[in-house]
């Protein structure tokens, strides 16, 4: 049950990866982004109740941390930065949607082949965990390079640490609570600093378009 | 009392955000500087106590390279307040970020948890942004951008990388920790197959914060538009942090039997690095662009240095120490130039040594020390390379390294003996108009400083700072160094 469980949302979180790519309005991205980071924060508890009854206070301080951040302040951060300009709310990437979709399918392929040769040395949670966090990962890298607008790239990167925060639940029990914290906390002010740029870029270029921002080079 | 090195900065930036008025916050930001410094001297004392605890520890490799970060920064303080004028940041946030990346670097590289280093070094780099952004104009804004978004999924790799550390280190019985020690002593237990993978990702992930290439790319923009104390800073002490990075998990790899596969991958990156800048840096028109390309080029050698083992490790630690001196004095210099000529342009800066003859000289000397001329102590480190290279029979990362290395200094000499020699532009009005005479001595006399140092250090070199360099070298390969008595004899050859 608790297995069927943390299967169904890797699986959802690698549907949510396709969702994003194919997604136009950048305002129903960073929901999806939210919606993704919502099913990652419980994971943490699903995999601890598979030990015992009752997983302990740093699963929990993870996940809400997790919630808080992922869930509710970055995406709240992002749709403001959003909404303070009123141009230009379409994605625009280089590459087209149904190109990068393919493409995202590809890496999904390709990331499960891929953890079919990267044995773990101890037994995961779920054979899906692996391949779900390469995934993902690659899937924000695609992401990062194919799209204009400086708030996507954002997005790109987030999708990158979720990647990373599927691959951490293998290390539940092994990281310091504080250093996950701190993860968490850098992360978000990183973030944070990102929204500040991107609303300097745009007081600036009148738009977030980072392929204007090309005016340094060799001379 | 180790902990004193984080603490004392993080206090003063808390005062610096707090006080009001610039002079003050100015002020606020040379002490606390200074009793950095003040606590980094009296760390080499007998009387500090052993320093450790749970996340931080005082050890030989750390210890060095907190000094340099220290040295640099109190250096920078003295000369920002020469350079300060109005700042169009917000003048609090920014002196109290410098602050900030002065207490992360410390704790980068005093942090014995390899989650602990990760997440002081973001904070160096989120600390580091709003530095970048300085000027609030269009160009710095794209550099800021660049900086920003790179450096981040940098990071973001060297996380999964430390994460693949602590996959391999689960197998085990009970489970090693990510502390450093622990890994090392354990390392033969780990699996090996993840370790290689967690090597990558983290020497790809460190690798761009400290700028080798491939994922060298931001780093002429930031240090080209960044105000230069900031990219002294960057270039001198933040490379640093990201380079203690690689080798904590470098110690791991060698640790575990890995030291040829390890050092194969740090010996390709450094040369391409180097590669890169000799490319870039011939027929380049923009100074600052060309030191970023020269700290690129400094990363590699040093990256090869220490991938090459036995002598190489120890010319490595002494090219990062002359590093961090030569970046120093280069990139204030560079400010100061700017106030003589209004332009980062090469071909409109000439005939600095009629101009002001004493930035003239500073500026030879800095550009003999950055391009590895004896009697300065890159000279030195380099040849300690080749020997290294020599040693193993490595023929092939010779010829490279010294052909890359001579298409570099060609480059740099050709674009800025012209700026030093030669006479001035006509339009050039005269600087010494009086007001301005404490400003110049503010920014020339840490610049004089470093360089004396540098110098001092390359030709003669004391025994204290000749230990602190063999225990740093040695921490990197403990099982070489026993059998290595070449080793030994490789360092007797240098001064």
């Amino acid at each position: 049950m608790l297995q069927s469980a943390i299967d169904s949302i890797l699986v959802l979180v690698v549907l949510l990866n396709l969702a994003m790519l194919a997604t136009s309005r950048m305002a129903a991205c960073i929901r999806t982004f939210a919606l993704q980071s919502l099913l990652l924060a419980l994971l943490p508890i699903a995999v601890g109740l598979r030990h015992e009854a009752m997983p302990g206070a740093h699963t929990f301080a993870i996940a809400a941390g997790a919630v808080g951040l992922k869930v509710f302040l970055i995406p709240w951060i992002l749709l403001r930065v959003l909404r303070t300009g009123e141009i230009h709310r379409e994605v625009e990437p280089f590459i087209g949607f149904t190109a990068s979709v393919l493409l995202g399918a590809v890496i999904i392929v390709a990331s499960f082949a891929f953890a079919k040769g990267m044995p773990l040395p101890t037994e995961a949670p779920t054979d899906l965990l692996l391949p779900v966090s390469l995934a993902t990962l690659f899937n924000g890298l695609l992401m990062l390079v194919s799209r204009r607008k400086a708030i996507t790239q954002v997005l790109g990167y987030l999708v990158v640490e979720n990647g990373i925060f599927v691959f951490g639940l293998l290390l539940l029990e092994q990281t310091p609570v504080l250093v996950e914290l701190g993860i968490l906390l850098d992360l978000f002010v990183g973030v944070f600093i990102m929204g500040i740029v991107v609303y300097h870029i745009r007081r600036e270029f009148d738009h977030m378009d980072t392929n204007l921002l090309d005016a340094l080079r060799e001379s | 009392m180790h902990l004193l090195l984080i603490v004392v900065p993080v206090v003063f930036a808390a005062v610096c955000l707090a006080l009001p008025g610039p002079r003050l916050r100015l002020a606020s930001l040379v002490a606390g500087s200074v009793a950095h410094f003040g606590v980094t001297i009296w760390s080499w004392s007998a009387t500090f106590g052993d320093g450790a605890d749970l996340f931080f520890a005082i050890e030989p490799l750390g210890h060095l390279f907190v000094s340099l970060v220290s040295v640099l920064f109190a250096a920078t303080s003295i000369y920002f307040v020469g350079y300060h004028r109005r700042a169009l940041l917000s003048e609090r946030i920014f002196l109290a970020c410098m602050l900030a990346l002065l207490a992360a670097l410390s704790a980068v590289c005093m942090s014995r948890h390899l989650g602990v280093l990760w997440v002081a070094m973001e904070t160096a780099s989120l600390a580091a942004t709003p530095l970048i952004y300085f000027r609030l104009s269009a160009r710095s804004l794209e550099a800021t951008w660049k900086f920003l978004l790179m450096n981040s999924v940098g990071i973001a790799l060297a996380l999964l990388g430390i994460f693949c550390i602590a996959v391999a280190a689960m197998k085990t019985e009970p489970a090693i920790s990510l502390d450093c020690s622990d890994l090392v002593s354990r390392a033969k237990e780990l699996d090996v197959v993840w370790l290689r993978a967690g090597f990558l990702l983290a020497l790809v992930g460190f690798g761009t914060k400290m700028g080798l290439s491939p994922l060298h790319s931001w780093k002429p923009d930031a240090y080209g538009e960044a105000p230069p104390p900031v990219a002294a800073l960057l270039s001198g002490a933040m490379t640093l942090g990201a380079f203690i990075g690689i080798l904590r998990v470098f110690q791991v790899c060698t640790a575990a039997g890995l030291a040829e596969f390890a050092g194969g991958w740090l010996v390709v990156f450094g040369l391409l690095s180097i590669g890169t800048a000799a490319v870039f840096v011939v027929g380049n028109n923009d100074y600052r662009r060309i030191f970023a390309y020269t700290s690129v080029e400094h990363m590699g050698v040093m990256v090869v240095g220490v991938g090459l083992g036995l002598g190489g490790s120890y010319a490595a630690m002494l090219h990062a120490m002359h590093n961090t001196l030569n970046k120093g004095v280069l990139f204030f210099l560079a400010g100061f130039f700017w106030r003589l000529y209004k332009s980062n342009r090469v071909s409109d800066v000439r005939g600095a040594l009629h101009h002001h003859p004493t930035a003239g000289i500073l500026f030879l000397g800095g550009l003999c020390a950055t391009c590895g001329l004896p009697p300065f102590g890159m000279f030195f480190s380099e040849l300690g390379i080749l020997f290294a290279a020599a040693q193993k029979a490595e023929w092939w990362v010779l010829g490279l390294f010294t052909l890359t290395l001579c298409i570099v200094f060609v480059g740099v000499m050709t674009a800025m003996l012209p700026m030093v020699f030669g006479p001035p532009p006509d339009t050039l009005k005269a600087v010494h108009n009086g007001e301005g005479w404490w400003r110049n001595i503010a920014m020339l006399a840490p610049a004089t400083l470093l360089l004396l140092a540098a110098f001092v250090l390359g030709a003669y070199q004391p025994a204290c700072v000749r230990e602190a360099l063999t225990a740093a070298a040695a921490t990197l390969e403990p099982s070489r160094m026993e059998s290595g008595a070449a080793v030994a004899r490789g360092m007797e050859e240098f001064p």
